[in-house]
Formats: structure tokens, C-alpha cells, sequence
């Protein structure tokens, strides 16, 4: 019951903790995917730039008139809530070096994130600009930028999520968990539960 | 990844979804609002929604049966297991593509919030939490050496 409670907590912080710091934090994810885009593209042109949710995509060749296109940043960093629920479930959070861990395995997600739009960005130039697409990526490029962006929003998003939870901040990895080399007393094996199960 | 494949996507996972519409158009007329089926949307005077995969409650659920699959327990105990975990996850899938629905029709503004974050990341882990009531179970009920 307290960890379902605590699940809910952790939910709740979560929920309003992305609501509120994305619009910030899609700023943020533009200044950093940037310059990875740029750094994957000859001519380097992409300019990201974001608008209330949204991160608008933008190159030195495209027509001043036409619209520029947007992506959803949203969908691609809502697993930020999952990552707070599990980790609520940790009994010590903040004690125990869970505050470490916490900021870390955020750390990392972030990074995640930054990976995602790039990927989302590629996706989108190598699927959604007709010729211009088929002249600049080949079948094997496409494929691959496509299977990434669709790998991420129907596993990858969840999978990282749980992963910097087991490998993080799973309740079994505190202080008390016993330290790699230190041998637990070895206990013998209670008489009286022996005989209980036996009826 | 099989959903992502397309004749899968047309021929199972479309139809499914399209049942998936008819029950929630059923469900909502019966709690008054005006909504009528068409293939995979909901439709009603102002507001439609297209019911896509992430959606119909299938990722949720191959992530349970992957899960199930997995673990070490007798095909009874895992069909058992897949069966009721699937009929959970789907009744839960109503009540978000249901409560979508009205809050498209009377609260715009956090629809989009509830249909990005809130409803996806709640099937997701009713999926691992069905899951970990299982196998603790399944656990518990295991002949140890």
C-alpha cells in the first residue's frame, strides 16, 4: 500500500514537473540536439528552435515562404514521469546517496532525450520530404532513421525508464545492500518453519 | 516490433482497434454524450479522435505478454496469467480512449496533456504491475528444493 503510494507521489511530482518545466527544457533539448544535427550533416543548415511545445525545424535551404515543420516535444520526453514513479518507490530517495543516483540517472535521461530528437529530426528528413528525402537518403538510411524514431516512442522511451530504475535506484541498491567482496554470515536454515510446513 | 509490420497492422491490429471504437462509442453513448463509430475515430459535433496504435492498449499488452512468456511458470499458469492481464489492461484502455473522449469534447485544454503523459504512462505501468502481481504470485505457489 506504501508503495503504491508512493508510486502516486512520484507520479504526481513527475506529471507536474514535465507539464511545467517543458517548455523550458524543449529550449534546452534545441541548444543541445543542434549541434549534433549539424554535426551529422554536410552542409551543416539545421537550425532547431522551440515554440511553446513544439521544436520547429529549420535549414538554411529551405524556401523562406514555406511553413516550417515541427515536431512534438512532448512525445519524446513524457517517460521523464514514468522514471519519477518508479523511482518514488524507493523508500530513502533523497538519503542514502539516492539523491546522487536521482540526479544522475536524470542526467542521463536527458542525454536520452537529446538522442531522440536527433533521431525524430533525421526521421523526419529521411520519411517526410518527398523527393527531397529520396534524394538525400538512401533506402538503408531511411529504414534506419525511421526504425529508430519508431523503436524509441513504442519501447526505447519505456525501456530507458526502467533501465536507470533497475540499474539506479531500484529499492535493493542502497547502503545497506551488502558491498562486493564482503562475505554475508551464513545462516542455517530455520528448524521451526521446517517442521510448520510439514503440517 | 511484429505490430509495426504493415499486413499485421492491417489485418489485425486495425480491426482490433476499429472493436476497441465500438465499445467506447457504445460506452459513451450510454453515459450521454452524442458520439458515433467510423472504422477507427469517435466522432461527435466539434471533436473526433482517430484511435491509433499507442492508443489501443496493444503496446501495454505485448509488454505483459512478453513478460508472462518469459518467465518461468506452466502454460496454464501463463495463459491464465496472459488472459486475465489482457482483459485488465483493455478494461483500463476503455476507460482512457472513454475519458480522452470527454475531455476532447469538454476540457480541450488538458486533453492533449492526459493523451501524451498521463494515460500512456498509467497503461504502461498497470502492464508492469500486473505483471509483478503475477509472478509474485506464480513465485509464492513454486515447489522450492
Amino acid at each position: 500500500m506504501r508503495l503504491a503510494l508512493r508510486a502516486a507521489a512520484g507520479f504526481l511530482a513527475g506529471l507536474l514537473l514535465w507539464t511545467a518545466a517543458s517548455p523550458a527544457y524543449g529550449r534546452l533539448l534545441a541548444e543541445a540536439a543542434e549541434p549534433v544535427l549539424r554535426f551529422l550533416e554536410r552542409p551543416a543548415a539545421t537550425r532547431l528552435y522551440a515554440e511553446e511545445r513544439r521544436l520547429v525545424i529549420d535549414r538554411a535551404d529551405f524556401a523562406s515562404r514555406s511553413e516550417r515543420p515541427s515536431l512534438p516535444v512532448d512525445d519524446l520526453t513524457f517517460n521523464v514521469i514514468l522514471f519519477l514513479t518508479l523511482a518514488a518507490t524507493r523508500r530513502r530517495l533523497f538519503g542514502d546517496r539516492g539523491l546522487l543516483y536521482l540526479l544522475a540517472a536524470l542526467g542521463i535521461l536527458g542525454v536520452t532525450h537529446v538522442a531522440a530528437v536527433v533521431v525524430a529530426v533525421k526521421a523526419f528528413y529521411a520519411t517526410q520530404l518527398g523527393t527531397w528525402s529520396a534524394a538525400y537518403y538512401g533506402p538503408v538510411s531511411r529504414t534506419f532513421w525511421a526504425g529508430a524514431a519508431h523503436f524509441y516512442r513504442l519501447a526505447g522511451c519505456w525501456a530507458i525508464a526502467f533501465v536507470l530504475w533497475w540499474v539506479l535506484l531500484r529499492p535493493e541498491v542502497s547502503a545497506a545492500a551488502p558491498t562486493p567482496g564482503r562475505r554475508e554470515p551464513r545462516r542455517e536454515p530455520k528448524r521451526a518453519s521446517r517442521l510448520r510446513g510439514r503440517g | 516490433m511484429a505490430v509495426a509490420v504493415q499486413p499485421m497492422n492491417d489485418h489485425v491490429v486495425v480491426p482490433f482497434t476499429a472493436k476497441i471504437v465500438t465499445v467506447s462509442t457504445a460506452t459513451l453513448r450510454a453515459l450521454g454524450e452524442p458520439a458515433r463509430a467510423l472504422g477507427t475515430q469517435i466522432q461527435a459535433a466539434g471533436f473526433a479522435v482517430d484511435v491509433k496504435n499507442g492508443c489501443n492498449g496493444v503496446e501495454a499488452m505485448l509488454i505483459l505478454v512478453a513478460a508472462v512468456l518469459a518467465f518461468p511458470a506452466s502454460w496454464r499458469e501463463r495463459l491464465l496469467g496472459i488472459a486475465i492481464g489482457v482483459a485488465v489492461i483493455q478494461l483500463l484502455n476503455l476507460v482512457r480512449v472513454v475519458s480522452l473522449f470527454w475531455l476532447g469534447v469538454h476540457r480541450r485544454d488538458i486533453f492533449e496533456t492526459f493523451h501524451t503523459a498521463v494515460w500512456q504512462t498509467i497503461l504502461i505501468l498497470a502492464a508492469v504491475g500486473l505483471f509483478l502481481l503475477w509472478s509474485r504470485r506464480i513465485g509464492s505457489r513454486a515447489p522450492r528444493a
